[in-house]
């Protein structure tokens, strides 16, 4: 009779062990929580609400679509740049922005003689020739031992000159399958299929003992010679992974401006490194990841979209510029904070972080989505006024212009917002099993708890608001707007 | 500048170096004047010869190297190919891409370009027998030979290129890129990086200009703009020793940030975004003006300053305690602590200096350009870099000097002289500096290989 209890007893004491060994697994999983990872989800949900209440029109199909027409060809710059600089020795690689232009350039040139026409060719183009360069990066590195940094900054020097005598001056095609690419009128374009290709690529790239041989050798080269590790052979790995990033990075370089441009690339090398460096990673090599460097460079994005919806006039480039330095020198003052919170907080999980702050965001986002009777004069205002040209001198601004939002988006806009916020929520609801299933074996549920309180809550006011659910709320919206 | 052991040459070998050196500088001069190259041409490039000549043959005699391919044992010859490898593949593919020049382009092979040819060999010889003896100051060695290299072939090729014009032009500019390298020298002797720079000094040009606009007196408006730049270097060094490692990236974050307020302040109120307008007094277009003049003697004060500049920060870095200890905490940082040498303070003083030098470099670009542009100082962003890494500096802090840094900017000043000479643009000139900064650095900067770092 006492083993049915025993059974039944049986399950609590299991997790019992399980949490009396929890500071063991913990130990083992602190490796994986990245406290770096807590200063840029910070950044992007208060830099989302705020651009969210500023101008709403950021969330919409054509906002998100522009957004990523704009963002991606600097988020693929960014992992070109965190493949080599999580290869260690100091491996910033300055020429990644006139890499970029060498193929957009030598591409469209190519393109203007007839050669290269069938996608594949011109993806294997890029592709190859970005590969190739940092080959050629990798082999200067490993035979001639030069620092890295030396050899970067003479490929700089070299590739944005020879861009000059290719092309001189802005112009040329892009050929005609590309041209609806730059559009930026709905989510689902190639660009944003080419983003996820990418960004999957380098998380499946996380899996294999070679990811973990480079970040070894990333750490402590030493270590990683003495311990066996092929460092020549994954130190050009590493190169070849971030010349594959700069190939795409340049075709959605060239989807966006439709042409070659053979000067831009002082802004992608700066705005990459300052992308990756806002995403977490350490210039020092070891630490870097995919997250990271994508949630810095679309910082980067909302910091341009946030102040293109003030109107400063002549000064309005000027003013980018500040806010751009002030906001990275505090974001990188306030990485000095992470010891700190590391000290009281021990396990500190960036998913279950993003989480809690995307179900704030996501409350931010409906506020202006449906309860700004404002939201909607101040589209129009938008669309009567249209935003301030930038001054292309300020070329690092360049890249992450914005466009004016027409009256047919603000249209589909608000067809588009309800399905957009559904998905959110289908992928925060994804989001909360996952957290909830990796702790499960934990000792402590409670922000998990605290998660469920938090969107029932967020639910139950939405619900208040707009008894007829999300179906009717859109329509409402919808005359809200006329 | 001698290696520990200096080879002791007997004397018919000296005597022998002598004449041949002579013989060598004849031949350079008679045919000068066959040229009929004017008289200060064929006398630089004659002394440049010789001394090129017999400084090498000091040398390289002592550590008399088998040179290749004069012995006939074939298994000699097999040792010979195993141990020079290298630079006999070079040397063939350097002959194989003059042939090629001299078929394709018509009237390529003169008596010039050979002669450019020789030289480039005696370098790539020189530096690869005699470089390796120096241990301290391998860097500067090669980057005096290949300037002499380059003067002496610009001057036999380029009319006009040892002219006292271009060589004064040469020297103003050099003396502003000289001036702005100040402060990014001492940041690597560091360890750091300084890509503020650029944006100091277009700050300071634009801001100068719209301080004397207001109707400040001149020398106020000077003496505002170098605090104040002075002041943005502090500022910079305490956030930039907060986050060492960054130090790229925070510098660029401040420079942004300065740059951008700069325009701010400047262009509220008028229609010229980036730029202003005004008169510079006369005294700083005299400073860094072609035509200016330093106490009656015709050439820029801005030279003179730099002389200056150069000649206190290497001596004073040599023989000064402020200057052994720079050198101690890049070196070490750890062990400069231990002898309690604050390494804050000298982070902090050495991104001060770099932020006066960066504004004064922009207050003398206004007296050359006599207009304020914001960008007037972006091609200085990776140049002082540049001119740091080719001089010999380590990067990594604790290598190196002020004096290294100055040959580097006259080595790059030289070979841009040399390349607008030979009629390339911008761009080309551009695509060549970074085609050879590799090389160059290669000669002198290669780290060991990891296994005896272990």
């Amino acid at each position: 009779m006492s083993r049915p209890e025993q059974i039944g007893t049986g399950v609590p004491a299991v997790s019992l062990q399980v949490s009396a060994s929890a500071p063991a697994t913990q130990a083992a999983l602190g490796g994986r929580s990245n406290p770096f990872l807590l200063m840029p989800i910070t950044l992007f949900f208060l830099l989302l609400s705020f651009d969210v209440l500023r101008a709403p029109t950021l969330i919409t199909s054509a906002g998100i679509g522009s957004a990523i027409i704009v963002a991606t060809p600097l988020v693929l710059a960014t992992y070109a740049l965190m493949a080599v600089v999580i290869a260690g020795r100091g491996t910033v690689d300055l020429s990644v922005g006139p890499l970029i232009g060498f193929i957009n350039v030598t591409m469209i040139q190519l393109h203007g003689a007839g050669v290269l026409n069938n996608p594949f060719a011109v993806i294997g183009y890029a592709v190859f020739i970005g590969a190739l360069y940092q080959f050629l990066f990798a082999l200067i590195v490993i035979y001639v031992r030069v620092q890295p940094i030396i050899v970067s900054l003479s490929g700089y020097l070299a590739m944005s000159g020879i861009n000059l005598v290719i092309l001189p001056r802005p112009g040329g095609m892009a050929p005609d399958w590309m041209a609806s690419w730059g559009l930026g009128t709905t989510i689902f374009s190639p660009v944003l299929l080419i983003l996820l290709l990418a960004s999957l690529a380098w998380i499946l790239f996380t899996q294999t003992a070679f990811y973990t041989h480079l970040r070894l050798m990333g750490s402590d080269e030493r270590a990683a010679y003495t311990s066996g590790v092929p460092i020549y052979l994954v130190r050009i790995g590493a190169h070849l992974i971030s010349g594959c990033y700069a190939g795409l990075a340049s075709i959605c370089f060239t989807a966006l401006i439709s042409s070659g441009d053979p000067s831009q690339g002082t802004t992608y090398t700066l705005i990459a490194v300052t992308a990756l460096v806002l995403g977490g990673a350490s210039l020092a090599g070891g630490r870097g990841g995919v997250f990271g460097s994508f949630l810095g460079a679309v910082n980067l994005y909302l910091i341009t979209y946030g102040l293109a919806t003030f109107s400063f006039g002549s000064v309005q480039s000027f003013v980018t510029s500040l806010a751009y330095g002030t906001i990275l020198v505090l974001s990188l003052l306030l990485t000095l904070l992470i010891p700190f919170i590391q000290r009281h907080v021990r396990n500190f999980s960036p998913l279950l972080y993003f989480v809690v702050l995307s179900v704030v965001a996501l409350g931010v986002i409906l506020h202006a989505g449906y309860d700004y009777d404002t939201a909607a004069s101040a589209a129009q205002a938008l669309a009567a006024h249209p935003l301030p040209p930038i001054d292309p001198g300020r070329l690092y601004v360049g890249p992450l212009e914005v466009s004016a939002p027409s009256a047919a988006e603000a249209a589909l806009r608000s067809v588009a917002a309800p399905i957009v916020s559904g998905l959110l929520l289908l992928v925060v609801l994804a989001v909360f099993l996952r957290v909830a299933i990796t702790h499960s074996g934990r000792r402590s549920i409670a922000p998990a708890v605290a998660v469920v309180v938090v969107a029932t809550v967020l639910l139950g006011a939405f619900m208040i608001r707009h008894p007829e659910g999300f179906g009717a709320a859109a329509p409402a919206a919808e005359e809200g707007s006329r | 500048m001698t290696p520990p052991s200096t080879p002791q040459l007997s004397l018919p070998a000296r005597i022998v170096g002598l004449a041949a050196g002579l013989i060598l500088t004849a031949i350079g001069v008679i045919y000068g004047f066959v040229q009929g190259s004017s008289v200060q041409v064929v006398i630089l490039a004659g002394i440049a010869t010789l001394a090129a000549f017999v400084w090498g043959w000091r040398f390289v005699l002592g550590q008399f190297v088998p040179e290749p391919g004069t012995e006939g044992e074939p298994g000699e010859l097999r040792g010979v190919w195993r141990r020079f490898r290298g630079p006999l593949i070079g040397l063939a593919l350097i002959l194989l891409a003059f042939l090629v020049l001299s078929l394709t382009v018509d009237g390529f092979l003169n008596v010039w370009n050979v002669l450019s040819l020789l030289i480039l060999l005696a370098i790539l010889v020189l530096t690869r027998t005699i470089g390796r003896h120096f241990e301290e100051n391998r860097s500067a060695f090669i980057g005096i030979m290949v300037l002499a290299g380059l003067f002496s072939v610009g001057s036999m090729n380029i009319d006009g290129f040892a002219s006292t014009m271009n060589i004064k032009s040469m020297l103003l500019f050099a003396s502003f890129l000289g001036i702005a390298s100040v402060g990014q020298t001492l940041v690597a002797l560091l360890g750091g990086l300084d890509l503020s720079i650029p944006f100091i000094i277009g700050a300071a040009n634009v801001g100068l200009l719209y301080l004397i606009g207001l109707g400040v007196p001149p020398w106020l408006a000077t003496i505002i703009v170098l605090a104040v730049g002075t002041l943005l270097g502090v500022v910079n060094g305490f956030l930039s020793f907060r986050l060492q490692g960054q130090a790229l990236i925070v510098t660029l974050g401040t420079g942004f940030a300065i740059s951008g307020g700069v325009q701010i302040v400047t262009s509220i109120g008028t229609a010229y975004g980036g730029n202003v307008f005004g008169t510079v007094p006369a005294w700083l277009t005299n400073l860094s003006a072609m035509n200016g003049s330093t106490l009656g003697l015709p050439f820029p004060p801005t030279i003179a300053i730099w002389a200056v500049i150069a000649l206190i920060l290497i001596v004073g870095m040599r023989i000064t305690l402020y200057g052994r200890y720079l050198y101690a905490v890049g070196v070490n940082r750890t062990s400069s602590k231990r002898v309690r040498i604050s390494e804050l303070r000298y982070w902090v003083m050495m991104y001060a200096v770099s932020g006066f030098f960066a504004a004064m470099t922009g207050s003398l670009l206004l007296g050359w350009s006599g207009g304020g542009f914001i960008g007037v100082g972006d091609q200085y962003l990776f140049l002082t870099l540049a001119a740091v890494v080719v001089g010999g500096t380590s990067l990594l802090g604790g290598q190196g000097g002020y004096g290294f840094t100055v040959i580097g900017v006259l080595v790059l000043q030289v070979l841009s002289s040399f390349l607008i000479g030979i009629g390339l643009d911008f761009q080309w000139q551009q695509f060549i500096f970074g085609l050879l900064i590799v090389p160059m650095v290669a000669l002198y900067a290669r780290s060991p290989h990891i296994r005896t770092q272990i």
